[in-house]
Order: C-alpha cells, then structure tokens, then sequence
C-alpha cells in the first residue's frame, strides 16, 4: 500500500502539525521512503533546538523540592497548587479610566459603523510592513549600539503582536473610517490573556503636537485608552498594546486624533476609526 | 556498544551525555539521587521551554513536576539510541505544555509530537548528532536563524511549535492558503537546520 511522496509532510509531522488522517497516512509511507525518513531525522535536530532555544528562566527554588518529593513512596504524579501569576516580560503600562461623557456618541458611530462594506486590507500587508519595521530598527542598531533599545521594542512589539495573533481566543474587530477619514482602515485584535494588537492604514498624517489614540469601547461604560498610534510616513501603523487582565470585553474598538500624550478620554469628533467586534 | 565507542571520543558533551545516561539508569534502579542530578542538570531547560509555551509561571511548574515525574516513572524505557537524555525530557515537556495549551481550548485531541513507536521503527541513528544531542550552540544557531527568516515563516514555525496548531489553524491565523503555510513551514524548517551546519546528512 504505497501513498504519494508529499515533500511538505515530514516538517509537518515533525512539528505536530498534521491531521490525523494525514500523520497515519504518513507514517505509513515513512516505512517506504528513505528521503522522508532523512528528513524527518535531520528536522528532529531542529525541533530539539527550537525547544532549548527560548528564553532561559530559573525554576524557582521551591519547586526542587516538590519535584523530588516523586521518589518517596507512591510513585503517582501530585499536581501541585498554581502559583497563578501571568508572566509578560513587557514593561507595565498605565490604564486610563475614561470619562463617561463620551460613551453615548461613540455607540451611535459604532452602528454607523457596523453598516459599512467591505475594505481591501491583508495580514500579508500587514506583516510586510511591521517586518520592515523591524528590518529598519535592526539595521539602526547595528549602525549604532544607542539605537538597540528601539530594536529590542521593535522585536517586543513583534513578539507581543505574533502571541496575540495566536492566542486561542483570539478575537478581531475590524475598524472602518468615519468622515474625518473616510480611506483609513484598521484592523484590532485581542486576546484577553495576551493583549491588544492594532494595525492600521491610510491614516492622515499627524500635525505637530497631535497624536492617534487607541480606545477599547466596552459593551457598558467608558471608553478605555489602549495606548498611542504613531503612524509611519505611509499612514501605516501597527502596535502592540498589553492590556489589564480585568479589561472589560470590548465590545468595539476606535482610534481618535488627540493631543500629544493623549487624554483621559475620547474627543468624539475626532474619531476617525470605529469597530464593533462581530457576536 | 556503539554508545561508548560515542563516548570515547571523550568530548565534554559526550561525558555529559553518559553521565545522563547513568543517572538514568540510577533512576530506573529506584535510586533517587539519579533523578535530583537529572534536575539540577535539566530543570531550567525544562521550566523555560514550559513557561514558553504555557505562560503561566504556577502550570509551568506543573508541567516540570509531571515531566520529572514521568522521567522517574519511566527510566527504564529511556533508549539512548533514541536521543540524549535532555531531548528526552524535551519532547516529554513539550507534549505535556501543549496538551494544557489544548485543554484550556478544549481543542479537539492531536497528537502533538510524533508518536514513540514509530520512531522505534525506524533505523537507529547511532553516533550521528542529529539523534538529538542539544548543544548549546545548536540552540543559539536555530535562535538565530529563527529570527533572519521571512516573518511569515517564522509565525508559522512559532504557532506550530510553540503554541500546538494545526497548519490549517496556522492557515486561518495567517489569513494564507493552507498550501502556502505547508510549503512555509518546510522552508522554513529546512532554513534553520541549514544554519544549524554539518552532519545533517
């Protein structure tokens, strides 16, 4: 029983990737193909590298101890209590409660909103440009060793913008223009546990002393500063913002232009993109 | 025995390797002293590449209790033709990490890494380091080049690798063609053990 030579399975099934369906059909012509067993053996390499390459972190101290306690008596595994702390190694942020005031009319917007059509914007786009990004601070950095903070925040932000993307409840809010920008597009996504990723373009350009700020609009309440947007020349931004765990869902997302450093809450008739998250 | 003809080369890491695989044996004789060097040794391995995929600092001290656990349960089956000690302990973690990943989606059930048994059938990999020896520098190297490839090979390596989906949930993720994220993957694999150099034949 032989099963056709598909070159692209051997990373698949080293990485536990594959359907079920295609892994037992692959195992099955392993048995027949050397060329995929060679790959398979030299992909094992990586794989192990892969795992002992991440960030080396310590154990903590105490946890020698309850590992070891294993071997006294009844040899049955113990599930120890949960230490129950996220770990981010992003520097924390500030959370702006927002004014009230503001809500009501930017419920109205999010209805306009959910009637617009269709926008041209890709993940593809999106990558290209947040790889340039990195690209570009990287090569800065070589230039000049003072610059490696920005391209250790560019990697961040990369590294913050991949885990929300794929965090398993993950949700995504797409943001059209209103009529102070009606060719802007954005795109959000969130996940409660890893935060906030906003990407957006054909933003007008800033004028001095002016900023782009990011609100989550929750179902009930004020909206919640997420953070500000610096666009590039291009009006292409893409930003990675953590998020307090006890975030309320958003129900939508916005993007307004406000004075530099940003304010407590939304000016309403600045409000250049809006988004409900889809039920 | 081919393992010693191994060690006789006598480079640091082969000692360190059958020192590994004598403290295992200590562990399948029911001596505890074998198991607390093989975590003194491994335990921050371990942890690390639990807390990356778990991300939670309690359930990744989980993970390194059932991995240690399951070491000291199941010495006896470790085969060093199969791979180094550390690898071992590796892919042990990175099932259990993955498996907890699931079970907070309750994703449906996939097996995260190849199974065992097919790996017993297939020829032993005697001296060659790519069995599964972890050098330090393999680790560097592949950290490297993980981060030079095209950002959507690497997005794709990471969510298979790191965070268990499947290439059709990596296709939906990247908004990209499954075919497109199979052929990806593979490139992107096959880049990284280039970087990793030699005795790949």
């Amino acid at each position: 029983m032989s099963t056709e030579h598909d070159t692209t399975l051997a990373a698949g099934y080293v990485l536990g990737t594959l359907e079920q369906d295609e892994r037992e059909r692959f195992v099955q012509h392993l048995a027949t193909c050397v060329e995929c067993r060679d790959e398979v053996r030299s992909l094992e390499r990586v794989s192990l590298a892969l795992a002992a390459g991440v960030p080396s972190r310590t154990p903590p101290a105490a946890l020698r101890e309850r590992v070891l306690s294993v071997t006294k008596g009844d040899a049955s595994e113990r599930t120890g209590q949960n230490a129950g702390r996220v770990l981010l190694d992003l520097p924390s942020r500030g959370f702006t409660w927002a004014d009230p005031r503001a809500w009501l009319p930017v419920a109205a917007l999010l209805v306009i909103s959910a009637g617009l059509g269709a926008y041209a914007w890709t993940l593809q786009s999106r990558i290209g440009s947040l790889e340039a990004r990195l690209d570009v601070a990287l090569q800065e950095a070589q230039a000049s060793r003072t610059a490696l903070v920005s391209a250790q925040t560019a990697a961040m932000g990369v590294q913050r913008t991949m885990a929300v993307l794929a965090a398993p409840d993950m949700a995504r809010i797409d943001l059209t223009g209103q009529a102070v920008a009606p060719a802007a597009r954005a795109r959000a996504f969130w996940s409660r546990d890893r935060g906030l990723v906003v990407a957006a373009n054909n933003l007008p350009p800033l004028k001095p002393g002016r900023t782009y700020q990011v609100w989550v609009l929750p179902a009930s309440g004020a909206p919640i500063s997420a953070g500000l947007l610096a666009p590039d020349a291009s009006g292409v931004a893409t930003v990675a913002y953590e998020t307090a765990s006890d975030l309320p869902t958003p129900a939508g997302v916005a993007v307004s232009e406000e004075k530099a450093g940003g304010v407590p809450s939304p000016t309403v008739e600045a409000i250049l993109l809006v988004g409900k998250r889809s039920a | 025995m081919v393992l010693l003809a191994a060690v006789a080369r006598l480079l640091p890491e082969d000692r360190e390797r059958s020192a590994d695989i004598r403290r295992i044996k200590e562990m399948a004789a029911g001596d505890a002293s074998g198991l607390s060097t093989i975590y003194d040794r491994h335990s921050t391995a371990v942890y690390s590449l639990a807390l990356r995929i778990v991300r939670e600092e309690g359930e990744a001290e989980d993970v390194v209790q059932e991995v240690f656990a399951q070491a000291w349960r199941q010495a006896d089956r470790y085969d060093a033709r199969r791979g180094s000690v550390i690898a071992w302990l590796l892919i042990m973690t990175r099932t259990r990490a993955i498996d907890r990943l699931r079970m907070r989606l309750a994703r449906p059930d996939r097996q995260s890494t190849p199974d065992p048994a097919v790996l017993d059938q297939l020829p032993a990999a005697g001296e060659d380091p790519a069995s599964g020896l972890v050098a330090q520098e393999d680790a560097q190297r592949v950290r490297q080049a993980l981060e030079e490839l095209p950002l959507l090979q690497r997005m794709a390596i990471e969510l298979a690798f790191f965070e268990g989906l499947s290439q059709s949930e990596i296709a939906e993720r990247l908004e990209q063609p499954l075919g497109t994220v199979k052929t990806r993957i593979r490139l992107g694999l096959l880049k990284l053990r280039d970087a990793l150099g030699g005795a790949t034949a």
